[in-house]
């Protein structure tokens, strides 16, 4: 088999799983699961809820969730069914209504079942909830939307926002570990137990004096580890040592436990040593019940929180006492956190079930007190009005609004970013890690090897969140969580036994199984469990999420073990299966699939492929190709570019670049102009850009045809030759032709959206759309000239030019204190003018007008303005291979070099950009992309699988030119020949979205802060330039000082105070008296005018209200 | 000199003995100083197209229209003083297209223009596609431009001055966009180059 195969042939595999699952299948896959499954268990977790009134107890039981469609109820009542871009427009929320079926029961008896509407849940633009989940590509046109849209997020008052997934530590895994600290090492043991709702840490340390301590949450101080074995119910001691473990070598270990654990020799004694720490100073029976619930609900909760529970725990607590000592006795390695199979990430369906479970039982507390206090009348009806539906709506909205989940969670959600497609498919397959990003972690920042296929390695961003922020690689699929009872079922019949059913000899030579986090029991040889399982899995007997991890120690002493994981939000990447050195995919299933006759699923049912996590991994020996397996492989690589994410995958040949020249693009490609959407006519965005001619690439990676990127792309193809020119690209700006420039390349347009909606008010009265008018007294009236362009109804014309400060939206409101105006104006109440303007930086066309009601039943438009963006200097290009430049320089054609066939380059990039930045991705893409307009093809530049810079050489001799991509070039102003041959070929540019025309700024005059009066901050309010500290310490040190006061006096916030000069205070001017008065020394006051900046002056009065007298001594100017 | 080629598009010509600045001043003036047609102005009636009023109209600017130097004066130069322009100085092209019930695409060739020597240098130039119910009415008025004004206005996509074989031998070679022969831009540009250096040698109190 050759290159060729792994290099075009398996990718059809990739694409075919990518095309039908889609970018956002991990957000979706996890809404839908909450939708149907996960709203349910949240009301049975409840249940029911018993109403206590005086005489007759009832209580009302949950039953069935259901959800209806989205919809939107109207001001009047109305109820119409809402599709997304309905939403966007209207700023509506695409929300569908929770239906739950109660039951009242009284006696025992039921009485009366109804279903009752307790809240919105917002829907997930394409999920199965959602209006679109199953439309055709024409039914999606039909809808207003954009069929190639992934989905995946939701729309909050008309704002798309994403949950980004949240990458959180395994749950329930011991993960044991070796600090240094000062010399000595210390050895922990910990896990995190987590069950629905909330999280329990167990740590075990390992003191010094070789004693184990336990910490649980509830406990405020470490306990004894063999006084809480005892407590849990383990009554011999030889019993907890075999518990831990039945070897020699670790029993020795625990003799200090149970030394220290002498004081309490019994399960009675251990339960009131825990009590005394627990709930100090009580009567002894309450102690020991504090103790036993201690450890029921603190310790360990994911293996239950009740009575019985209490030996899976102490055999659990066992386990990781083990570990602790199997690490302290070098037999086995520290756990490593940063390891991808000790992670899990988290999406939309896992954090809304957080929420909704918050919400949920608030509605229910309020729903049982407004019952209660109803007192006697009962029914469904009854039931009805005490649901207060906006418990749960506001809750969820809110959350996804402000991204802002309670217990100090924020930045949960995100605004959708539609900068262009891309940066819209990769914002959402983004991963965040909760890690602070203020302390280094450098380890949790590094790339880690268990990324590979799961996680880019290039796209990060730079800065505090590198390395905290991630995107999911292209090949990375999301588990879903597989039913235990069945794979339990698996287990027994592959001949694993239980605990109580292992023998000593199994206790001592087995292999110990865990499945998520609870600890199964013994097998006697794991290694072929583990390989039985496989085969299981790959004949489709057990679930392909499911994944086992069999780990045999260093040192032959300690337990082999076995670790199965069934749960949801690992990251799992597809491999080829390989038998005795072949892989298991031949052409013939390879052809199917592009032919579309089967589906890549049917390879994993089949065990062609499997999905494999980062845990299991480590039994596995992949080959990257076809050309590299042997015999000793287990799995072979689908496609190696797929370890790329999104915004990497559009570099081509990134293996020739230094890497940190991927993550720049990968960065800059989310900035990049195009074509975002082709609802671009409607797009109700605050801000969105539109190229106005994007081309597909000539130089491609596969990954763009997969994207489909060619259909939304985000750049230009432009002859580049890489020469200085005149001084004007030096520090990486870039010259542009003119005449390309005129001929339209890298023209944009720049649209803003202005609204404005019809608010009422208390007492009937209602903002009005209209174009204020002079006569009627209106408050903050602008002038004539500005509601020049307004129509009748209040609203600018289309099409018309308007400019910073015309008002788009005419609309006055009415007066704010009605009472305040009556008593003190003549001439009443005057209405105050709340149009809506064009920013005054900015200018433009109205482009498009809508009119709408809002949910409020209040009239809204939006007017977008767009404007032309043609490229001048110090608007932002770069290449795809992080080669970022402003235009330095636009050079008429006649100036511009030429080759001797008439060739003029588009752009012209400075040679210096390449030496120190490695970019030779970007030599080979000039090259590859001359030779493809020669041949008049595009070329493949794949990563790891791209066409031959051979191949392309060929093309270009082929043409008569150098296959250097040197060619002679001329001196447009003189004609003359350059001494040296030019490096000239075709590089795909991007316009990135930092314009001059969004930055120039300068004042002379302007606003100033009303505080201070000094000069307003920033470009939208037009203010100044900060002449800061250190440009004052330079004039100091020149000996400016005419310009020094200039700056920072005359022209910032100069004033004159009266200074009393007897009290050193400020004085003022009486202007009845017409005097200058100082209320301290009255006639006797000596008051002189001194000239200081408003800032002291305020500093003074300021000192003056904490009771800090400011006295000023005056004296003459010599 | 000598004629290498002159296709009618394209001309290659040798020129011996003159210095390197003033061949590539010729160069220079094919690009920048000769003038050509293009639309310039573009009155929309009605657009219901995809595309802006300013797109189209930018669209429109970038055909190459044949050319006339007999018969048109350059705007500035044309003795009418109105700032429309006449018969002299500018042509009117009327487009009027409606979208059927299939997705068409209107071309130069729907433009009907004043004059029929005046047209579009192809019929095949696709200027905007119209889905079904959309139209376009627009007055387009083509008048004479400079390259170095707008790159629309550039009578020849090529033109190059590269080192012949020997020393001092320097190869002419202009491609046209089609609204002139090269040969007549070649010949233009000398005309004005000649015109500009007279100017020179008058400031300079040479003789007339």
């Amino acid at each position: 088999m050759s290159k060729q195969f792994a290099a075009s042939n398996s990718w059809v595999i990739l694409s075919d799983l990518l095309q039908r699952e889609g970018v956002a299948r991990q957000h979706l896959n996890s809404y839908n699961e909450f939708v149907t499954r996960g709203l349910q268990n949240i009301a049975d977790e409840i249940n029911e809820v018993e109403i206590e009134t005086v005489s007759t107890p009832y209580k009302v039981k949950f039953g069935r969730v259901t959800l209806g469609s989205p919809r939107v109820v109207e001001i009047d009542g109305s109820v119409s069914s809402i599709l997304p871009m309905e939403s966007r427009l209207r700023n509506l929320t695409y929300s569908a209504p929770i239906l739950l079926e109660m039951t009242i029961e009284e006696e025992g008896l039921p009485r009366d079942t109804t279903r009752q509407h307790i809240g919105d849940l917002p829907v997930m633009v394409k999920s199965e909830l959602c209006q679109l989940s199953n439309r055709s590509r024409e039914q999606l046109i039909e809808s207003g939307e954009d069929p190639n849209d992934p989905g995946g997020y939701f729309i909050i008052h008309g704002a798309e926002r994403v949950i980004v997934g949240l990458e959180d530590l395994s749950p329930n895994k011991i993960l044991v570990d070796a600090e240094k600290l000062a010399g000595a090492t210390t050895y922990k043991s910990r896990v995190y137990s987590s069950v629905v709702g909330y999280r329990s840490k167990l740590e075990l340390t390992l003191k010094q004096d070789g004693g184990i301590n336990v910490k649980i949450p509830s406990c405020p101080v470490d306990l004894p580890y063999v006084i809480v074995m005892r407590a849990l119910g383990i009554k011999s001691d030889r019993d907890i040592a075999n518990a831990v473990s039945p070897k020699q070598e670790i029993q020795d270990l625990l003799e200090v436990s149970f030394d220290k654990a002498s004081e309490a020799p019994t399960e009675k004694d251990a339960l009131v040593y825990i009590g005394n720490r627990v709930a100090h100073g009580m009567l002894e029976e309450f102690r020991v019940k504090r103790a036993l619930s201690t450890l029921d609900w603190g310790l360990l909760p994911h293996l239950g929180k009740t009575e019985d529970r209490r030996f899976d725990k102490s055999m659990f607590m066992g386990e990781a006492a083990c570990k602790l000592l199997e690490l302290r006795l070098g037999w086995i390695e520290a756990d490593d956190k940063d390891h991808y199979g000790n992670k899990v990430i988290k999406f939309a369906g896992q954090m809304l079930a957080d929420l909704f479970r918050t919400a949920f039982r608030n509605l229910v507390r309020d729903m049982k007190y407004q019952l209660e206090r109803t007192g006697q009348k009962r029914g469904g009806n009854v039931v009805g009005a005490a649901i207060r539906t906006g418990i749960i709506t506001d809750k969820l909205n809110n959350a996804i609004a402000t991204g802002n989940w309670g217990r100090g969670k924020v930045g949960v959600t995100q605004l959708l970013d539609r900068t262009n497609y891309l940066s819209t498919l990769s914002h959402l397959r983004r991963v965040q890690s909760p890690l602070s990003r203020s302390q280094p972690n450098f380890e949790a920042r590094d790339l880690h090897a268990t990324h590979f296929g799961r996680i880019c390695p290039s796209e990060t961003p730079e800065g505090v969140n590198c390395g905290l922020v991630k995107n999911l690689a292209l090949s990375a699929i999301i588990s879903v969580s597989v039913p235990s009872q069945e794979v339990e079922g698996k287990l027994w019949e592959l001949g694993a036994k239980q605990i109580r059913d292992s023998d000593e000899k199994l206790q001592v030579e087995g292999c110990r199984i865990f499945m998520d986090g609870r600890f199964l029991g013994y097998v006697d040889d794991g290694e072929r469990l583990a390989k039985a399982f496989r085969k299981l899995r790959r004949e489709g007997q057990i679930n392909p999420s499911a994944s086992v991890l069999y780990i045999s120690p260093v040192n032959d002493n300690a337990y082999p073990r076995i670790y199965i994981s069934l749960s949801s939000g690992r990251v799992l990447r597809p491999l080829v299966v390989v038998e005795s050195g072949r892989p298991l995919l031949n052409p013939e299933m390879i052809s199917k699939v592009s032919g579309g006759q089967s589906a890549w699923r049917d390879l994993v049912d089949q065990g062609t492929i499997e999905l494999i996590d980062a845990n299991e991994e480590e039994n596995c020996l992949v080959a990257m190709g076809p050309e590299d397996v042997t015999t000793r492989n287990s799995h072979m690589e689908l496609f190696p570019a797929a370890m790329f994410g999104i915004a990497a995958s559009i570099i081509p040949y990134p293996e020739h670049n230094q890497s940190p020249r991927n993550t720049y693009e990968s960065a800059m490609a989310k900035q990049s102009l195009g074509f975002s959407s082709p609802t671009y006519p409607i797009s109700p965005h605050v801000r969105q850009h539109l190229l106005v001619s994007p081309q597909a690439p000539v130089v491609r990676t596969r990954t763009l045809d997969l994207l489909k990127i060619d259909e939304r792309p985000l750049g230009t193809n432009c002859v580049v030759a890489v020469l200085s020119f005149e001084g004007y690209n030096i520090e990486d700006a870039i010259i542009m032709n003119k005449s390309s420039v005129e001929r339209g390349m890298a023209r944009s347009f720049f649209y803003r959206l202005y609204d404005g909606e019809a608010k009422q008010y208390l007492g009937g009265m209602r903002d009005t759309f209209e174009v204020p008018s002079a006569e009627s007294n209106i408050r903050g009236y602008r002038g004539e000239k500005f509601y020049r362009l307004l129509e009748g109804d209040g609203v600018v014309a289309h099409e018309s030019q308007v400019a910073g400060g015309d008002v788009v939206i005419g609309r006055t409101s009415p007066p704010r204190f009605m009472e305040e105006y009556k008593e003190f104006e003549i001439k009443g109440p005057y209405r105050r003018d709340t149009s809506v303007a064009v920013r005054p930086s900015e200018a433009g066309v109205v482009d498009s007008i809508f009119m709408t009601e809002n949910v409020e039943g209040g009239k809204m438009f939006k007017v977008r303005v767009r404007d032309m963006r043609v490229p001048e200097i110090g608007d932002k290009f770069a290449s795809r291979h992080g080669q970022k430049g402003v235009i330095g320089l636009v050079v008429p054609q006649e100036d511009m070099p030429y080759t001797a066939e008439g060739i003029v380059p588009d752009v012209i990039i400075n040679p210096h950009a390449f030496p120190s930045r490695m970019t030779v991705g970007q030599f080979i893409e000039s090259i590859a992309g001359k030779a493809a307009a020669f041949r008049g093809s595009p070329v493949d530049g794949s990563a790891f699988a791209g066409e031959s810079i051979d191949e392309m050489e060929k093309v270009l001799r082929g043409r008569g030119f150098e296959p250097t991509g040197r060619e002679v070039m001329y001196d447009g102003k003189t004609g003359k020949k350059f001494a040296t041959d030019v490096f000239v070929g075709v590089v795909y540019y991007q316009k990135l979205h930092h314009m001059v025309a969004d930055k120039i700024h300068a004042r002379a005059r302007g606003q100033v802060q009303m505080l201070t009066k000094q000069p307003t901050e920033g470009r939208a309010r037009g203010g100044g330039l900060r002449f800061g500290e250190m440009e004052r310490d330079c004039l100091i040190a020149y000996g400016a000082s005419m310009v020094l006061k200039d700056r920072l006096l005359d022209e910032a916030d100069k004033t004159e105070i009266y200074v009393c000069e007897r009290c050193g205070l400020i004085a003022y001017y009486d202007a009845k008296q017409r005097k200058y008065t100082c209320k301290i020394d009255g006639d006797q006051a000596k008051i002189s005018t001194v000239v200081v900046a408003y800032a002291f002056k305020l500093l003074l009065q300021e000192m003056m209200s904490l009771n800090i007298a400011p006295r000023l001594q005056l004296k003459d100017k010599v | 000199m000598k004629v290498l080629e002159d296709s009618g598009s394209s001309v290659a010509l040798q020129l011996e003995g003159i210095d390197r600045s003033y061949a590539n001043a010729i160069r220079r003036f094919c690009i920048a100083e000769v003038p050509s047609m293009a639309i310039d102005d573009v009155v929309i009636l009605e657009n219901s197209s995809v595309l802006y009023d300013e797109i189209l109209a930018h669209r429109l600017g970038m055909v190459p229209i044949r050319t006339d130097l007999e018969r048109y004066n350059l705007p500035e130069e044309c003795d009418c003083g109105n700032p429309l322009g006449c018969h002299k100085c500018r042509v009117l092209f009327v487009l009027d297209a409606k979208g059927k019930d299939k997705v068409m695409t209107v071309t130069s060739g729907d433009l009907v223009s004043e004059d029929r020597d005046v047209r579009p240098v192809s019929e095949s130039i696709p200027l905007i596609k119209l889905a079904a119910g959309q139209s376009v009415k627009l007055e387009a008025y083509a008048r004479l431009g400079r390259g170095k004004e707008h790159a629309k206005w550039q009578p020849c996509t090529v033109a190059t001055l590269t080192d012949g074989k020997k020393e001092g031998v320097f190869i002419l070679t202009v491609e046209s966009a089609g609204g002139l022969p090269a040969k007549q831009v070649v010949l233009k540009a000398i005309e004005l180059l000649e015109k500009k250096l007279k100017e020179i040698q008058v400031a300079v109190g040479g003789p007339d």
